[in-house]
């Protein structure tokens, strides 16, 4: 396994987005772990089998060097999604079909399918198409509820969302001067808020 | 070495004086490549140690002054003005020593004698002590109880290195002529670009990574 | 699925992001290295086994080898991520933690704790040649010399730079020096007063 310095070793959502379920095919027999597939009952995976990897294990057992599975792709990355996608890819869910729609498409590439370049194409377009409006609402809201606004954000999206309201608040607060102020650490702030509901609740 | 005289001398044959006014504008520039750069930079820690001696003459100028005297409240706010840049710059190569220990103690290993050192020598013995300190941690609580074969931390593996890729904000201070910014592909051809001074871009950092080094951009 | 009890530590840090460390858990982390032992033994079995003469166990070697990585993957970036947040706290709370916060951490994590505290401190102390320099200071750009302040707990006594003494009494107000208290408010003894 080698990792891109955007993969870092010990990167929380590196580690989660490798979890996702790519759709596996049996080639070669796996004995004795057929409890991996809880929905058939054997000793053994048999080839023909078909049955969901995580793309860890998937990535480790199918590679130009090594054939124990075939892999397919995930439907949200296959031609259909790909289609209305680019019909527009803003009113899409990405956070269902996700959640971390671009990272995991991202590692599919590995795979090197005959869909590659599209899907590496997909991505990127979806991208460009729904920045704009992601960049317009993490500009514009203020002060509100923001939950909804990114509740069909996939993780990417959710944090160049959260970037984008930090800097709106640290220019607010530039401009009402708060800055100067000297204020509590956040953990000790936090520290007191949680203690101060456990007293409040010990009541 | 510390005083403005020696850090003259070291300049090699051009005879400039630097004034404090001048270093502080340095470092100043120094920290801002610091904070922006996402890899670390060259240490510099001539004008740390300019600075700090700095900080301590005019403290030992306040307390040669008289009691109330106007003055010694500008100087206060000055020190406490120099010493926040100093504290932020140290701050933010701190952060990255941390987060790249092992990838720099590898580059510093690495490193023929003629080429600077990208680590202050407190920073050195800073980043071998955390480093140990962390993969002791790693070790004691978790590897030692594995099984054997797969007990070791192999740093090509899980050493976090800097991404070198990311996007930065930089204004030309020179005229650069020719700078290679995307390599052909099969996609697209060669991207270069000429820098002139005053301009400022967004590009991807590894390109122009040579260039804030030498001073030629200065990140924003 | 394999890998997924080390998976869990990797989610309990992830619902955490942003709040307070939750306890170490050592029960899971127990638990994946005895998968991680289980693993290890098969594998042996069937390495075994093949150098007898068995053929065809290969895939399941790999199928479990690439878990036992994911394994150590997801383990070390438990501890990894947990003492990012120790270090944090060393910034935040300084280098005394409230017993409710220590009471999260297991004893190597404490220990841990302790030595970066002291590692930090010999760095701080060694910096420009003279007497070192506090970087757990100056977190903000300084606007003034001086700074209003109303105290939030009662603290005691506080000696100012110029020597007076001072009884920092709960909502008493005082006139400070900003380098001389500015570790006061981010521990929230102090409360910055602004007009």
């Amino acid at each position: 396994m080698t990792l891109k310095a955007s993969e870092n070793y010990f990167d929380i959502d590196d580690i989660l987005a490798s979890n996702e379920r790519i759709p596996c095919r049996v080639e070669l027999p796996i004995y004795r772990l057929g409890y991996l597939d809880s929905s058939h009952e054997s000793e053994h995976l048999l080839p023909g089998t078909k049955i969901e990897f995580p793309y860890w294990l998937g990535r480790a057992v199918c590679s130009k060097k090594r054939h124990i599975v075939g892999v397919d792709l995930p439907k949200q990355y296959r031609e259909g999604y790909r289609e209305i996608l680019s019909a527009d890819a803003t009113v899409v869910d990405l956070h269902k079909l996700g959640p971390y729609y671009y990272s995991f498409g991202t590692k599919l590439l590995h795979f090197e399918h005959v869909a590659s370049a599209d899907i590496a194409k997909s991505l990127v377009k979806t991208f460009q198409n729904r920045f704009r409006k992601i960049m317009d609402s993490s500009q514009n809201a203020y002060n509100e509820d923001t939950s909804k606004l990114t509740e069909n954000l996939d993780e990417a999206e959710r944090s160049l969302f959260h970037s984008g309201q930090l800097g709106l608040h640290d220019f607010q607060r530039w401009e009402t001067r708060k800055t100067d102020k000297l204020t509590t650490s956040n953990m000790v702030r936090n520290h007191r808020k949680r203690k101060r509901n456990v007293l409040n609740d010990g009541q | 070495m510390s005083s403005l005289e020696e850090l003259e001398d070291e300049s090699g044959d051009e005879v400039e004086t630097m004034t404090a006014a001048e270093v502080l504008s340095k470092l100043e520039e120094a920290w801002l490549n610091e904070k922006f750069a996402e890899d670390l930079l060259e240490a510099k820690t001539d004008l740390v140690e300019c600075m700090m001696e700095q900080i301590s003459e005019m403290e030992d100028n306040i307390h040669r002054a008289k009691k109330g005297d106007f003055k010694v409240s500008i100087h206060r706010l000055e020190i406490d003005r120099i010493r926040y840049v100093l504290s932020s710059y140290l701050r933010s190569r701190l952060t990255k020593i941390e987060k790249f220990a092992t990838h720099l103690l590898e580059e510093e290993k690495l490193r023929k004698d003629d080429e600077p050192s990208k680590l202050s020598p407190e920073e050195f013995t800073f980043a071998k002590d955390y480093d140990k300190l962390l993969e002791s941690h790693l070790r004691n609580l978790a590897l030692r109880h594995m099984p054997a074969h797969i007990q070791t931390l192999d740093p090509k593996q899980t050493a976090v290195r800097p991404n070198l890729d990311k996007y930065v904000f930089l204004r030309v201070n020179e005229d650069t002529e020719g700078v290679l910014v995307e390599e052909e592909t099969l996609d697209t051809g060669e991207e270069i670009v000429d820098m002139k001074k005053g301009d400022q871009h967004i590009m991807r950092y590894r390109p122009v990574a040579p260039l804030v080094a030498s001073g030629a951009v200065s990140l924003i | 699925m394999l890998a997924e009890k080390a998976l869990d530590l990797i989610r309990e840090l992830e619902r955490s992001v942003g709040g307070s460390l939750p306890p170490y858990n050592e029960d899971r982390v127990r638990q994946v290295l005895e998968e991680m032992r289980v693993l290890c033994e098969q594998n042996q079995k069937d390495v075994s086994a093949t150098v007898a003469g068995e053929s065809g166990l290969f895939s399941g070697v790999q199928v479990r080898h690439a878990a036992l990585e994911r394994n150590k993957r997801c383990l070390l970036a438990y501890l990894y991520n947990r003492i990012e947040q120790i270090k944090k706290m060393r910034w935040e709370f300084g280098s005394v933690l409230p017993t409710e916060v220590k009471y999260n951490l297991c004893e190597q994590e404490v220990q841990w704790f302790g030595r970066y505290n002291k590692l930090l401190a010999n760095y701080m102390r060694s910096i420009g040649g003279c007497g070192g320099l506090d970087l757990t200071q100056d977190m903000k750009p300084p606007k003034t010399l001086y700074v209003e302040v109303r105290c939030l707990v009662d603290h005691g006594e506080f000696e100012t730079q110029d020597g007076n003494v001072i009884v920092l009494k709960k909502n008493s107000q005082h006139f400070l020096l900003r380098s001389e208290c500015e570790h006061l408010i981010r521990q929230g003894i102090l409360e910055h007063i602004v007009h």
